[in-house]
């Protein structure tokens, strides 16, 4: 920004400072620092960090209580389960990281929906907005430190998520790809909030709307995804479905004896594709199913959707390994991409195909709906931009700009 | 006052309107602050004063009319114009938990003023509001007063040459609507353009040169305070025995009514002040006590007075 040397003024005397680049983070990073002294000086964010922490500590505690007592029971039945032979490790982790986003989701709104409706309210954005910040200083500011304030709530559950690392099953990389994506999934959120909190003049408004919109990401997108998928009802071309374990005759001992007749049908002729599971057979038909592929999208824009999918994990398509996902976060992530891979793929003998009970890491989901998330962000902050410019040519009803 | 072209050294504001919704906030308002003379913006609540001054401060955009700050267009140029304008606004507005000193320093930043001199100049306005001592308090434990005064300086931080106060001295002390007033004299004789709304008639006499009177979003009047004063004012007079007093008015041919203070006092519309200063002189010299000779009210406040204004 240039100062236009003019004859009638003086020559101006703020404009000593660096140009360009320099001189736009300068102006935000006074924001940041003035809306940082405030935020540490305010008692309410330490008594949330404290109760934050108690929290963790107690799911942290819940879950490794619940995993001695399963394990302890499957020990005495003399069985080694699979998880429990894994240690606690994978239990506790995902736990702690639902938690801590469930949580992260639920206090950044409180954290950055009042950022700039609480200014407005308290007569101090137009103060603001009358020296040479410009909008986009502002908002970068004020939303860099709301950042900052709900990062400080995931530092504090570092040990905890660590802890859950150290009981074994995982590598480090988790932890980092999961606190990465934890980090991202609160920037959105906070972004939203100081964006809706520029669009709002009261401050409660602001943060409720704010909740609202953390909502509708977190159970409207699944609302949306289970209408949508009734909507697009389609249909996918496939045959029928044999299925060869469905039905053992046993013997009163329990033992199958295979001279029974099982009542199993015999196998048919006309078998397109077979597993020790499905055999597909006969000719294709026009079948009913619901192309979730096309509203996948809408799934995809959950937050924990996003994180669990983000979150690596081994691919168990080889037949070495259980073909069935392990952990919550992981059947997440399955079953999200299962819906991006729509019918074709997972409908049983869609193409005469047996499907696969597993899929093989595939173009991942997580991108596309940060993506989204990220566009959505974007567009709001974009409105919140047009409204805090000045001069203001058109204002809301009731609004006091000073 | 002024043709467009013409330079004009200060604040100018020509047909200003400004509407919300229904509401003509502003309607073809003008105003001209120039350098070096405090202007006052006098006028009943709701008159259109603090939407003026948001125009003239380039948060608020008008419908219609043009605004120059020291000859700057702040509807093309915001920067620059703000780079010269220090805006006080009639609410406090201030960063609670932070200190009057972090609060100046902030705003200094926001200015974008270096920062070799920024502690020297926020040393330098506490010193002018008087808040030295309270420099390390948060803002939270100030007094209104103290906010106040801390809101002046925050207006300052950037050694702006137009300077917009909206109420400038709601809520302060006689002292500190002295040091206030010594602090805008200041101001003008350092050749700043000052504006000054408030409601506190009989301090603008002492403080401004000029007045703009306001009315329902309507520039009705525009004068200076020499000229106020010339146009004639009451004057409330007071002696030991009202009675020789009435009588010795009576006699000198001055008409007079009861006056509406609290005291026993008349009321007497002279011309000029040579005319009051003869009066007294006569009243002396025929005996009378006079305990009490002055205007009734300040010149302004008898402009305004004087123009029926109505609220709204």
């Amino acid at each position: 920004m240039t100062i236009m040397e003019n004859g009638t003024g003086p020559a101006p005397r703020t404009d000593a400072g660096p140009s360009g680049l320099g001189a736009y983070a300068a102006g935000v990073w006074a924001v940041v620092g003035m809306e940082l002294r405030q935020r540490l000086r305010a008692r309410g964010w330490y008594i949330m960090l404290v109760v934050w922490f108690g929290l963790i500590w107690l799911v942290t505690a819940l879950t490794w209580a619940s995993w001695k007592v399963q394990s302890s029971a499957q020990g005495d039945f003399g069985g080694v389960a699979g998880s429990a032979a894994n240690g606690p490790g994978p239990l506790i982790f995902e736990a702690v990281l639902a938690f801590v986003l469930l949580f992260g989701l639920l206090v950044a709104p409180a954290l950055s929906a009042n950022a700039i409706s609480g200014d407005r309210a308290g007569g101090t954005l137009a103060i603001m907005q009358v020296t040479l910040l410009r909008p986009g200083q502002l908002l970068w500011g004020k939303f860099l430190a709301s950042w900052c304030a709900a990062l400080a709530f995931l530092v504090v559950s570092v040990p905890f998520l660590v802890f859950g690392i150290l009981q074994g099953g995982l590598g480090a990389g988790h932890i980092l790809v999961a606190l990465l994506m934890l980090a991202i999934e609160l920037g959105v959120v906070c972004a939203l909030g100081v964006g809706v909190s520029a669009l709002a003049n009261r401050p409660l408004f602001s943060i409720v709307v704010t909740y609202l919109v953390v909502a509708a990401l977190t159970f409207g997108t699944l609302i949306a995804f289970g209408l949508g998928m009734m909507v697009t009802d389609g249909t996918v071309q496939a045959n029928q479905v044999y299925y060869k374990n469905s039905y053992v005759a046993t013997g009163p001992d329990g033992t199958v004896d295979p001279s029974q007749p099982s009542g199993q049908p015999e196998l048919p002729q006309d078998i397109t594709d077979q597993n020790d599971q499905f055999a597909c057979y006969g000719p294709m038909q026009d079948q009913r199913a619901p192309r979730t592929d096309r509203v996948a999208w809408l799934l995809g824009m959950n937050p924990f959707v996003v994180v669990a999918d983000a979150i690596p994990y081994p691919d168990r398509t080889s037949a070495a390994q259980q073909q069935y996902a392990v952990g919550a976060f992981e059947s997440i992530s399955q079953g999200a991409r299962s819906a991006q891979a729509g019918p074709e793929a997972t409908y049983q003998c869609a193409n005469g195909k047996v499907a696969a009970s597993y899929l093989s890491p595939q173009a991942p989901l997580w991108p596309l709906g940060l993506g989204l998330q990220l566009l959505l962000t974007a567009g709001v902050l974009a409105l919140a931009w047009r409204a805090l410019r000045t001069p203001a040519g058109r204002l809301a009803k009731g609004t006091r700009v000073a | 006052m002024e043709a467009e072209t013409e330079p004009f050294t200060g604040l100018a504001a020509v047909g200003i309107s400004r509407r919300f919704g229904a509401v003509q906030a502003v309607a073809n308002m003008e105003l001209h602050a120039p350098a070096g003379e405090v202007t006052a913006l006098i006028g009943p609540n709701g008159a259109g004063k603090t939407t003026l001054l948001l125009v003239l401060a380039s948060l608020l955009a008008p419908d219609s009319g043009t605004v120059r700050v020291m000859g700057i267009d702040p509807m093309k140029e915001p920067a620059a114009a703000r780079a010269r304008i220090g805006w006080m606004p009639d609410t406090l507005g201030v960063w609670e938990s932070l200190t009057a000193r972090e609060i100046l320093t902030v705003m200094g930043k926001f200015y974008r003023m270096p920062k070799g001199r920024l502690p020297a100049r926020v040393d330098e306005l506490l010193d002018l509001v008087n808040l030295a001592e309270l420099a390390e308090q948060k803002a939270r434990v100030l007094s209104r007063g103290q906010q106040q005064r801390l809101s002046l300086a925050r207006a300052l931080i950037h050694d702006p040459d137009v300077l917009l106060l909206d109420e400038p001295a709601s809520g302060l002390d006689p002292g500190s609507r002295v040091s206030l007033r010594r602090i805008l004299r200041g101001l003008a004789a350092d050749g700043k353009a000052v504006v000054v709304s408030s409601h506190v008639l009989a301090e603008l006499d002492e403080i401004a040169d000029r007045a703009v009177f306001v009315n329902a979003g309507r520039t009705v009047l525009v004068q200076t305070v020499g000229q106020a004063a010339a146009q004639g004012r009451r004057y409330a007079i007071s002696a030991l025995d009202p009675a020789a007093l009435a009588a010795e008015l009576t006699r000198l041919g001055v008409s007079f009514d009861a006056g509406k203070g609290r005291r026993d006092s008349v009321s007497v519309a002279l011309g000029t002040e040579a005319q009051g200063a003869q009066l007294l002189a006569d009243l002396v010299r025929a005996g009378v006590a006079v305990t009490a000779f002055a205007p009734a009210a300040g010149a302004l406040e008898e402009s305004y007075l004087g123009l029926d204004v109505e609220q709204r």
